[in-house]
């Protein structure tokens, strides 16, 4: 039996030393919030915390992960959602599919957390995460909102021909 | 046109003589509430609808959400109708009565031209092909996501479900209370009278189930107060906290995982299968050998405790691929085959008018110019995968399809039972964009399944299957001819393109019973084409249908994807070519079609067209294209940074008729552009000896935040029925882009990806 340190819990497993963190988390320890997408860490929807960085653990030998290093994955991001990042997630309408947005989130937290004001190339830089529905202006538009500290007013509004907006 | 009426004659008289055989009758597609899954205290009011004790609804839903809304916005119109808060609604999958089957999906394929519909008066060829076809796909029943027809075809049935239903609880009260129906009001649930009275719909379900509707009226759209509202939309939190469940998601006790790998050459084979060192590794169940299913290709699969172990596993089998019989396809080859069969074979003539061959007025010119596209992959970031469990004569499976009862069929096929026998759970999607209109990999899972008898095993494809084994949109190339007027009247019109056909071999591989003997044409291949909106004088847009032996599927807005390129590209050429302004020269063409100039009107205005000037090194482009029943415009602002292209900011107007929700119409515009632009810039699956070369995100690359425009979203209100939005706003990108960057550089991209 090997330990892992998992959104505050020690959590016990069994799997060859080579296998990813990804496969761990998804298929031993339950928490399939971290997906699959590239298997190279090309993508990012595997992204979790390791000690507040950012890992993509499609690539991460979980023998490398030490017991008391704290991994925390979306499921630990907060206990009802209410993490700003999943807050403004929500008040702007971010995911499509939705398939990679737990990884968008997570890296987003990370960067908010090293840059509580990131700038527009803060961003660029920090957010390599691949989403196929392309919803990436949301995802600026989201990060810029925590960063401000105001969720009501940071929907993108669209605007009518008629003039209106909604 | 000879040969093109006789075809439709055939396939109309075809269909008339299918449903004279089989009796038909009118049926309601309002189902009945028989066919909603009873459970615990609820009260279902007809095939849609059921109401729990606590006045809260239950939609029955038919159609997956693979991130274009459609679980937010059916439950909309559901809310509306039955006056409830959409927050009160929650949805249920659909059972597997022909009610739920998508009917505007198929009539939303047939070949016909839009000036034809126009000018047909009373019960002509049009009436009785969609009629025909309607009446058809409503016995068919094929449940379907697609198309960009989820809310256009619910639009009437959910709502009137929704409306029925609430007649029902009306009546029901109005019974109990003895008082007459059209006094009372329904508002969040309940019921109530103006003396103060009101009354729960929970409490009045059972009575409302007993008690006739009597008359149902549809709200009038003054009255609505959640349809065209930007409702946020109900799947997001559980997508930002984990437990959103995907296929990949599925665990059931005593799971196993399979590994797959299917032969390297598109429709070869493993030979000599070697597993042993395989089967001596810790916690591997199986190998299995798997025959080509639904079109794919054949292979095989490891099953092991988990999935890194099956993969392990799959690593260590020794496996002589066959290659198929013949030589396997070649990309380049194809396009040089394509090109040879617009020069040399005759084509099916979509749409002609006029006489395009007439000999050349006195100071016309004529211009040409040849278009083409490459294979692409879906690439949905969710790779191919399903869940099955098979014992005692029945299967159970888990999957993100967009087809589940052709998922459920095939299923069937595979174990050898009825298809009564198959429990079939659509699970959410990770991305679809037509990849999921196949059912490949729930016939491999079934089959693997079938190996471990009462073990549920999850299969899983990696990204580099995903990527070497999809059904591409197919490769097309197109000659652009245009005969142009001494004072630059668009004289005439005739493009021929060339390109493998879809729906045929869709048919063969999902629906093998409804796959005919002989092609139909296939309107995919030259929708875009045969009805593009400009008005020329003589016509002949025609397709010549090629089998190039590549594995061909639907991707997101289809044959459009490469159409809108061809033509709008092409129309900007005209317009150069004359020194005309871009949107003036597509204006004066489009005097008939006013919402396409309405469209038009209001991106150019919103982009600063002609107007606000761009800094140095910026150039805009534009573009127009109809499908799916909605007409966008887009206008991309594009430099180039370092010799890459850049796009700043596209601005797209769009008429989708009557909006659900707005945030999900701008959500579909935003993402369109980025999946649009994606291939524009970097997209194409190349194949060398039947091996498709691209296997990864490094190879097959995918737009980053950091390159994604800004794209802002402006709707032309509209009281027309509601049309699609998942895929209209793909096609126009490419073409505005490729006509902006014509502006900057002068240099002309006829070909996907661009080439700088």
């Amino acid at each position: 039996m090997a330990r892992l340190n998992v959104n505050g819990a020690v959590r016990e497993f069994e799997a060859e030393g080579d296998t990813p963190l990804l496969w761990v988390l998804r298929e031993q320890l339950g928490l399939t919030g971290t997906k699959y997408g590239c298997g190279i860490a090309a993508c990012g929807a595997c992204t979790v915390h390791v000690d507040g960085v950012p890992t993509r653990t499609c690539v991460r030998p979980v023998s490398t992960v030490g017991p008391d290093e704290k991994i925390v994955t979306i499921e630990g991001l907060s206990r009802d959602g209410s993490h700003p990042v999943q807050r403004a997630w929500v008040a702007l309408d971010v995911p499509q599919c939705g398939y990679c947005q737990s990884g968008q989130v997570m890296a987003a937290a990370a960067l908010l957390k090293a840059k509580p004001n990131p700038t527009d190339a803060d961003i660029d830089a920090a957010m390599s995460n691949i989403c196929r529905c392309g919803t990436y202006n949301r995802i600026r538009a989201a990060i810029h909102a925590v960063a401000r500290g105001d969720l009501k007013s940071a929907g993108l509004s669209i605007q009518h021909s008629d003039g209106s907006t909604t | 046109m000879k040969r093109r009426a006789w075809l439709l004659g055939t396939t109309v008289g075809a269909g008339a003589l299918l449903l004279g055989w089989m009796a038909l009758p009118q049926r309601s597609r309002l189902g009945l509430a028989s066919m909603m899954a009873p459970g615990e205290g609820d009260i279902a009011l007809n095939g849609w609808i059921k109401i729990l004790p606590d006045s809260s609804v239950v939609l029955a839903m038919p159609r997956s959400e693979m991130g274009q809304g459609v679980h937010t916005a059916l439950p909309q119109l559901a809310a509306e109708e039955l006056d409830v808060p959409l927050a009160s609604v929650r949805i249920e999958q659909a059972g597997w009565d022909a009610v739920y089957g998508n009917v505007a999906m198929l009539v939303g394929n047939l070949p016909f031209h839009p000036l034809e519909e126009e000018r047909e008066d009373g019960f002509g060829r049009v009436k009785a092909g969609r009629w025909l076809v309607g009446k058809f796909s409503r016995e068919l029943g094929l449940n379907a996501t697609g198309g960009s027809s989820s809310v256009a075809d619910a639009w009437e049935v959910v709502r009137l479900a929704a409306a029925t239903a609430r007649a029902s609880l009306l009546g029901a009260a109005s019974l109990q209370w003895k008082l007459p129906a059209e006094d009372l009001k329904t508002a969040r649930g309940v019921v109530s009278h103006p003396s103060g009275r009101s009354i729960t719909y929970g409490e009045l379900a059972r009575v409302a189930a007993a008690t006739p509707p009597g008359v149902v009226q549809l709200k009038d759209r003054k009255e609505w107060r959640v349809i065209g509202q930007p409702a946020p939309r109900l799947d997001v939190p559980a997508k930002v906290n984990g437990s959103a469940r995907f296929g990949l998601d599925v665990r059931l006790p005593g799971m196993r995982f399979a590994a797959l790998r299917l032969a390297p050459m598109l429709r070869g084979a493993p030979g000599r299968v070697d597993a042993q060192a395989a089967l001596a590794m810790p916690g591997v169940d199986r190998v299995v050998t798997l025959p080509a299913y639904a079109g794919s290709t054949a292979g095989i699969a490891a099953v092991a405790d988990s999935y890194w172990r099956a993969q392990q596993a799959l690593n260590a089998v020794q496996v002589d691929w066959l290659p198929p019989p013949g030589s396997g396809p070649d990309s380049q080859r194809v396009q040089e085959d394509l090109r040879r069969a617009v020069e040399r074979r005759d084509g099916y003539r979509f749409f002609e008018q006029g006489e395009v061959d007439r000999p050349l007025r006195a100071g016309a010119r004529t211009l040409e110019a040849w278009y083409s596209a490459p294979f692409l992959a879906h690439a949905t970031l969710e790779p191919m995968n399903a869940t099955a469990r098979v014992a005692g004569g029945r299967v159970e499976v888990w999957a993100p399809t967009q087809v589940p009862g052709m998922c459920r069929a095939a299923a069937a096929r595979v174990a050898g039972v009825p298809e009564d026998h198959v429990d079939l759970h659509v699970t959410l999607l990770g991305g679809g964009f037509g990849r999921r209109l196949e059912v490949d990999y729930v016939a491999q899972a079934v089959r693997v399944a079938m190996d471990l008898p009462g073990v549920p095993v999850q299969l899983i494809w990696s990204r580099e299957e995903d990527m070497r084994h999809d059904f591409y949109r197919p490769m097309h190339v197109a000659r652009m001819r245009a005969v142009l007027g001494a004072g630059g009247e668009a004289l005439g019109l005739h493009i021929k393109s060339a390109g493998d056909a879809i729906s045929p071999r869709w048919m063969e591989r999902g629906l093998p019973a409804l796959a005919g003997p002989v092609d139909l044409p296939d309107k995919t291949a030259s929708e875009g084409l045969f009805d593009q909106p400009y008005e020329f004088d003589d016509q002949r847009i025609e397709h010549v249908f090629a089998h190039t032996g590549v594995p061909v599927g639907f991707w997101r807005s289809v044959g459009h994807s490469h159409n809108a390129f061809f033509t709008e590209s092409f129309v900007d050429e005209l317009a150069s070519e004359l020194r005309r302004d871009p949107v003036e020269f597509r204006r004066a063409l489009l005097r008939r079609a006013p919402r396409h100039r309405a469209v038009l009107d209001l991106a150019a205005e919103r982009s600063g067209w002609g107007l606000r000037p761009l800094p140095a090194g910026r150039a805009r482009g534009v573009a127009l294209h109809e499908s799916f029943g909605t007409v966008v415009a887009q206008v991309a602002e594009v430099s180039l940074e370092r010799g890459l292209v850049r796009v700043h900011r596209v601005v797209c107007a769009v008429d989708c008729g009557t909006v659900v929700n707005p945030q999900i119409v701008a959500q579909q515009m935003e993402g369109a552009v980025v999946f649009g632009l994606t291939a524009a810039l970097h997209g194409r699956i190349d194949i060398r000896d039947g091996v498709v070369q691209q296997g990864n995100f490094p190879e097959y690359p995918m737009l980053r935040l950091a390159s994604a425009p800004l794209v802002e979203t402006y709707i032309v209100p509209s009281e027309r029925p509601p049309a699609g939005v998942g895929e209209p706003g793909v096609p126009p990108i490419a073409p505005a882009v490729a006509n902006a960057l014509f502006a900057l550089t002068g240099q002309r991209n006829r070909s996907l990806p661009f080439a700088l």
